[in-house]
């Protein structure tokens, strides 16, 4: 189907029911927000190709069920994960509350080969609304003792930050994917410095 | 083709087996050339129909048609594989039939070669070969590498490439070639031609190779043709007006396209959407069930018409020895013999002879007709089962019949060859496809310039069927056909089983299952088994009767082998037996489990659909409700519903019959009993949960409050607030902990106000009772926290009244981490809906009330953190003893509360309706209810995310205003109530939404709600296993019914998990389909378990899979594809279609299962 080989990333979002992973996904890959979404059943997700360091590289977002009783259902998606989402409404503690179990459960179902360093990104979404109760040191703090993962203040609603985010997660998603093949039963690796190459010599040649 | 028969003049093997294949050659050359158009024509389709079509080249209907279709991209990439397809087809039919001298020096690669000879006398030639030359010489380094997969295409890859595209027209010119493969159809990456189609010069060069052909080309190369020629050109006359670009738009990056794209590509290709599986379930049928028995042989069975035509084409599974059109068979119940394709194919382990009607091979574009009959008449017969082959010849070259024997004696129809040598050559072919492991008997005889002739015998008298005749008149012939795999002993050791013989090869097994089903089958087995061979010197017990002379002393020589050859065979016999056996002995376990686990499935008897497709309309309702308001035929009603739906204005009246809700013998009078009982129940539960709800809610506004207290004084403080690690917590208590989170060391254990602080607790547990007379007093206990809270109701009135008298809210919190801090809370609050700014006020009461329940202290305990709620000194509830008690014990006695639970309510009950208020939001301010706080706190949690689905359910559907929407939120939350040990799942609200865009009325809908989630409700998760068994089903549905599809399900182990199914079974498809067809699906799944099957969604779901097969293998699409495609297209489906094919999928199973036992034992005859 694909005339070359792609650099696939798959980047997983997770976060309790109502904080608008299916949004954030739509509105970064669709640039569109709708008041319409329904609560996610299963398991979606839709793919975008970004530009990263000069490479496109193709990204695969996956969109999950918000409760927590759907997760065991979802670990075959976890698996070969590059990035992982992890999502909270700043106006409500309680989401916020959850991102420890959101991540400690990614870790054990996905199980990446260096949990430490496994890329995770903290969305902190709906900053469009007034009643904000999570301010964004406490979210910092928070990410800045789980060895630092980045942080960012989205809105959904109204496209702010999501860009970049999702930028950020690529990027990390990338770096995490290049190290090396984090999961054991990794299907067909990417040798990235081949693809570089091919790439070039694309470009020497009209045909 | 004399001019080839000539070159052969010797009679050595090798020759003749050369000679046979020219003689093929010559036959499949039309065929070759058609073939080449042909694929010019698909990949221009092809590139036509994904992509933009700037002119019409006015080829032929089926042009104009792709340009009227799909338009969805302008810019065909330079790299996409349509390109790199459409040149290799280009090339194939440049090569075809080139003049080699032509060429000159170039000729290592031809077309290239031909392009630069073309150059010297045509410009737009010139240019391109200038810049290939260019390319070549700037890029020498590609000439090593060209078996790289790399995008751009070199010299020397394309001179790999021609040189095999072009072998089969040149070898005829040739000798040394003996390559078996007589269609080598390449698909290489072209550089001029792909360099001449950006260019858009392509179609003239074509043009102009077209008008000068006779210059390059032989007089029958395919360029050459007249017809062929311009057709060639002027095809490309439209990939030549497309633009090309070689940069890269974002989407194609991604090439997987969406759903959308998809479909209509399939539409465009095959020209039909209509499932197949209904059409080809008998031919699929047969393949299973010679799934096991023999590999190779199932192969051979198609699974399409399409599929069919193409496996007797060149594949990599089997080689084409020889074929023929338009010759003649007789089928039984035929009067005329019919024309059809005859071919010979060498698989691995047999050799197959397949003879297909002409209606099946040229109309198998046209699917619109029905062809199903013809398929009957198909011949494909496997030579391991022939044992003699009857020649009947008229004259030396009229053509001639061939009847196969197979070894029960039974003869397959005639096979009329037309006049032509053509049944001489297929005997050559034949008898060159049983090397080396069989031969025909006798075999043929070579001749000088003539090749293979027949045999020549000796006049027999006896013999009837052997009897030659050299006048011209009639020539018969009898071939033995002789297996030197076959034993003769091979019946009498069955009773042996050699357990060694295990770790043999699968395809050894696969063939011998087929033998033993033969032999067993066979009345008369050492006949039969006689004839299948000799050369062992076994031939003793051998009648010959049907054997000339010559046969026996040709045997008998050989017979002379050693007694070793013998010892080894019976060693080999004995293990291929048991294998056989073993084999035979799987496969029957198989088909019984098939059936038995299948059989579940559907109803021993479905009822017909005869006169029912109307559906259940208006009229036929009434008519058949009686006075008294009983139904009557309720069969009637279900199968009506079942083939054709139900009239959307009675729907309201007939959905809870089919839920089960009315019983169809209940009066109209029970029926108005029963629904005064169902909205009493319903109004009485919601009155007690709105009353939770009320304390919920209240928890919740103090929350908030503090939140904000909190929010402001830490921005006036302006100092971080301490991060409370964070806890796996439940929700709705981590968003009260988020307000008092605050952690203040050493701080006293009565704290004014909500602020408690603790570090770190790893669990905790929470307990919550109130006392009947009512504002309750709460108490809870977090680990973190402590809360007081007030329960209040809406009603303010009431409440100032009561909280006046005695209000007292304790907190007992207990610190793990160092066991040492507790601490109490009380708190005392007059209204409800006081705002932050009252709980200053407050605070003087709430010392004082600590003060007097002293009680609570001995609440504080040391590891455990728990929660103890007391109720004020005044209480009079029994519970208060418990309570106070304190400590573990109260504590255990606490959870086990929600048994007493059940009696509090019941008196709750009792008190509500005897006062019944129709009003009933504000039941809990005058009679209280006791829960534990275990109770409220699942239900706040509930209620929580209730609230937000219910927000999310089909908001864009008319029909779901506020007001609805609160109706929705209703019956959910008064489920959720009923069953707060399932506890509210995503998707329930799904469920409930079309009900009650039917029924309309909350007590009802929440009454058919409950009868649905009878069924449904094991598929959430809260049980699980359910799921796993749809997708068990699922899988084994697709395996009996789609071989192919499962195929290639099975392939990649992740799609056992069948997880695209998922949400389709979680919510019955409402996700899937828009409300009117929801509507209709629903109805006929409920009414399918009184008609044809209780699983009915699983045939839709498999419907669903069947209508996209051919997308979905086409595509080989993977796990996730899946998902993404049914994701997509979602909303989008053809319901009625579906439901029709589920409709016979049902049928079909049913058959399959009812017949199984008799197909099995005829497809082994």
């Amino acid at each position: 189907m694909s005339t070359k080989k792609k650099v696939l990333l798959k980047v997983i979002i997770l976060g309790d029911s109502g904080v608008g992973k299916t949004s954030l996904m739509n509105q970064y890959v669709n640039k569109k927000f709708s008041g319409g979404y329904k609560a996610t059943i299963g398991a979606d997700f839709l793919t975008k190709d970004v530009m990263v360091d000069d490479r496109i590289v193709t990204m695969q977002i996956w969109d999950t069920a918000g409760q927590e009783r759907f997760q065991s259902l979802g670990v075959a998606f976890y698996r070969g994960a590059d990035c992982c989402v992890l999502v909270f409404d700043v106006s409500l503690p309680s989401t916020f509350k959850s991102l420890d179990s959101w991540r400690d459960e990614f870790l054990v179902q996905a199980s990446p080969r260096d949990p430490e360093n496994f890329p995770f990104v903290v969305l902190g979404n709906k900053i469009d609304l007034e009643n904000r109760t999570i301010q964004s040191k406490r979210a910092q703090q928070w990410c800045q003792n789980k060895n630092n993962i980045p942080y960012f203040e989205t809105s959904a609603k109204e496209a702010i930050n999501v860009e970049q985010a999702f930028q950020t997660i690529a990027k990390n998603a990338l770096a995490q994917e290049s190290d090396q093949d984090i999961y054991n039963e990794f299907p067909d690796q990417i040798k990235l410095p081949g693809d570089n190459k091919l790439n070039n010599s694309d470009a020497g040649c009209s045909c | 083709m004399g001019r080839y028969y000539e070159r052969e003049s010797e009679y050595n093997v090798e020759r003749k087996k050369f000679n046979d294949l020219l003689d093929l050659r010559i036959e499949m050359y039309k065929k070759y050339q058609e073939t080449l158009i042909k694929n010019v024509k698909k990949e221009v389709s092809i590139i036509a129909a994904y992509f933009y079509f700037v002119r019409g080249s006015g080829v032929g209907d089926w042009v104009k048609q792709i340009m009227e279709e799909a338009v969805t991209k302008r810019f065909v990439h330079e790299d996409s594989s349509s390109v790199t397809s459409l040149c290799a087809a280009v090339e194939a039919c440049l090569s075809q039939g080139i003049k080699r001298r032509a060429l000159g020096l170039f000729k290592t690669s031809s077309t290239t070669a031909l392009l630069h000879k073309v150059a010297k006398n045509f410009e737009a030639a010139a240019l391109i070969s200038k810049k290939v030359q260019e390319i070549e010489h700037t890029d020498p380094n590609r000439r090593s590498s060209s078996s790289s997969d790399s995008i751009v295409t070199s010299r020397s890859s394309s001179h790999t490439m021609s040189s095999n595209a072009s072998l089969t027209r040149p070898s005829l010119n040739k000798k040394s070639s003996s390559s078996g493969g007589l269609m080598q159809i390449q698909l290489p990456r072209y550089l001029w031609i792909r360099l001449a189609l950006f260019e858009k010069l392509l179609a003239r060069i074509i043009d102009h190779l077209v008008q000068n052909s006779s210059k390059y080309y032989e007089k029958d190369a395919l360029v050459a043709d007249p017809d062929y020629g311009s057709i060639l050109s002027s095809l490309l006359v439209g990939p030549c007006a497309l633009d090309y670009t070689k940069t890269k738009t974002p989407d194609q990056y991604w090439n997987d396209p969406p759903a959308d794209e998809l479909v209509q590509r399939h539409r465009i290709s095959s020209g039909h959407t209509t499932p197949p599986s209904c059409r080809k379930t008998s031919i699929n049928f047969r393949r299973t069930l010679h799934a096991v028995s023999s590999e190779d042989n199932t192969r051979q069975n198609p699974i399409s018409t399409k599929d069919y035509v193409e496996s007797l084409h060149q594949n990599s599974r089997a080689t084409l020895l020889y074929g023929k059109n338009n010759v003649l068979v007789l089928p039984k119940d035929v009067e005329e013999p019919m024309p059809g394709y005859l071919s010979l194919h060498q698989t691995p382990s047999s050799l197959i002879i397949k003879w297909t009607p002409n209606e099946l091979m040229n109309g198998y574009v046209d699917e619109n007709h029905d062809k199903s009959q013809f398929w009957d008449y198909a011949l494909n017969v496997n030579f391991t089962d022939i044992v003699y082959v009857h020649c009947h010849q008229q004259g030396e070259d009229n053509g001639g019949t061939v009847i196969l024997v197979g070894q029960d004696g039974v003869q397959r129809p005639p096979i009329h060859f037309p006049r032509g040598g053509h049944l001489l050559a297929f005997l050559s072919c034949l008898e060159n496809g049983l090397l080396p492991h069989g031969q025909l008997d006798p075999p043929l005889w070579s001749q000088r310039g003539k090749g293979k002739v027949f045999p020549k015998l000796r006049r027999k008298g006896k013999p009837i069927r052997s009897k030659i005749d050299n006048s011209e008149e009639s020539v018969d012939y009898v071939f033995q056909i002789i297996n030197k795999m076959s034993h003769r002993e091979f019946l009498l050791e069955q009773g042996l089983i050699d357990p060694e013989s295990w770790s043999n090869s699968a395809q050894y097994m696969a063939s011998c299952v087929q033998r033993a089903k033969l032999s067993s089958s066979s009345t008369n087995s050492s006949t039969s088994l006689k004839s299948m061979n000799l050369e062992k010197g076994s031939l003793n017990g051998k009648d010959d009767s049907t054997f000339t002379d010559n046969n026996s002393t040709f045997v008998l020589q050989k017979s002379a082998s050693g007694e070793s050859l013998n010892t080894v065979c019976e060693t080999m016999k004995k293990q291929i037996l048991s294998r056989a056996f073993y084999g035979w002995l799987a496969y029957c376990r198989h088909l019984k489990t098939v059936r038995t686990h299948l059989s579940g499935l559907v109803n021993v008897k479905i009822i017909d659909g005869e006169g029912a497709s109307d559906g259940l309309t208006k009229e036929v309702w009434e008519s058949l409700r009686l006075d008294d308001g009983t139904i009557c035929f309720e069969e009637e009603i279900y199968r009506r519903t079942y083939y054709g739906s139900i009239e959307h204005t009675i729907r309201k009246e007939v959905w809870p019959f089919l839920l089960g809700h009315y019983k169809f013998s209940s009066t109209a009078v029970e029926r108005e009993e029963l629904d005064l009982s169902t909205k009493q129940y319903y109004e009485t539960t919601m009155t007690e949960w709105l009353a939770v709800e009320a304390i919920v809610r209240q928890r919740d506004k103090e929350i908030m409050a503090a939140n904000i207290a909190k929010l402001s004084s830490e921005s006036t403080s302006g100092e971080p607030a301490p991060l409370t690690p964070s806890l796996p917590n439940e929700m709705s208590n981590d968003v009260f902990e988020d307000d008092v989170s605050i952690i203040s060391d050493g701080e006293p254990p009565f704290i004014d106000e909500n602020e408690t602080l603790s570090p770190v607790v790893e669990e905790r547990s929470i307990e919550y009772s109130s006392t009947e007379t009512d504002p309750k007093t709460n108490k809870e206990d977090a680990n973190e926290n402590i809360e007081i809270l007030n329960s209040l109701s809406p009603n303010e009135n009431k409440i100032t009244e009561k909280s006046e008298e005695e209000k007292l809210l304790e907190d007992i919190q207990n610190f793990v981490n160092d066991s040492i801090s507790s601490m109490c809370f009380m708190q005392q609050r007059d209204s409800p809906d006081e705002g932050v700014g009252e709980e200053a006020d407050s605070e003087d009461e709430n010392t004082e009330s600590c003060n007097k329940n002293t009680v609570l202290e001995t609440c504080i305990s040391k590891n455990i953190a728990s929660v103890i709620i007391t109720t004020n000194p005044s209480q009079d509830s029994g519970n208060q003893s418990e309570i106070s008690n304190g400590s573990r014990s109260s504590c255990s006695q606490l959870k086990s509360f929600p048994e007493d639970e059940k009696n509090n309510g019941d008196t709750f009950t009792d008190h509500l309706q005897e006062g019944q208020r129709s009003n009933c939001i504000s039941p809990a301010s005058s009679q209280g209810g006791v829960y534990s706080v275990e109770i409220l706190e699942a239900f706040s949690l509930n209620v929580h995310r209730i609230d937000k689905d219910v927000q999310r359910c089909d908001r864009n559907y008319w029909y779901f205003n506020l007001d609805n929407l609160e109706k929705l939120r209703n019956i959910m939350c008064t489920y959720i109530w009923e069953h707060l040990d399932i506890g509210y799942m995503q998707g329930m609200c799904d469920l409930v939404a079309p009900l009650l865009v039917i029924l309309d009325d909350e007590s009802i809908t929440y009454a058919c709600f409950c009868r649905l989630m009878d069924r449904l409700s094991v598929n959430f998760p809260y049980s699980g296993e359910a799921m796993d068994m749809h997708f068990a089903n699922m899988r084994s549905l697709i395996q009996i019914l789609d071989p192919e599809l499962f195929e290639l399900m099975d392939k990649n182990r992740d799609y056992t998990h069948f997880f695209f199914c998922y949400r389709w079974f979680l919510l019955d498809f409402k996700r899937e389909l828009l409300y009117d067809d929801v509507f209709i699906v629903w109805e006929t799944i409920w009414s399918a378990k009184f008609v044809s099957s209780a699983h009915f969604y699983l045939f839709f779901a498999l419907a669903l899979v069947e209508t996209y097969r051919d997308i979905i293998i086409g595509n080989q699409m993977e796990f996730t594809e899946i998902i993404k495609f049914f994701n997509d297209m979602a909303e989008r489906h053809d319901a009625k279609a579906v439901l029709n094919l589920a409709r016979n999928l049902v049928v079909q199973l049913h058959s399959l299962i009812e017949d199984q036992l008799s197909t099995t034992s005829t497809t082994s005859s």
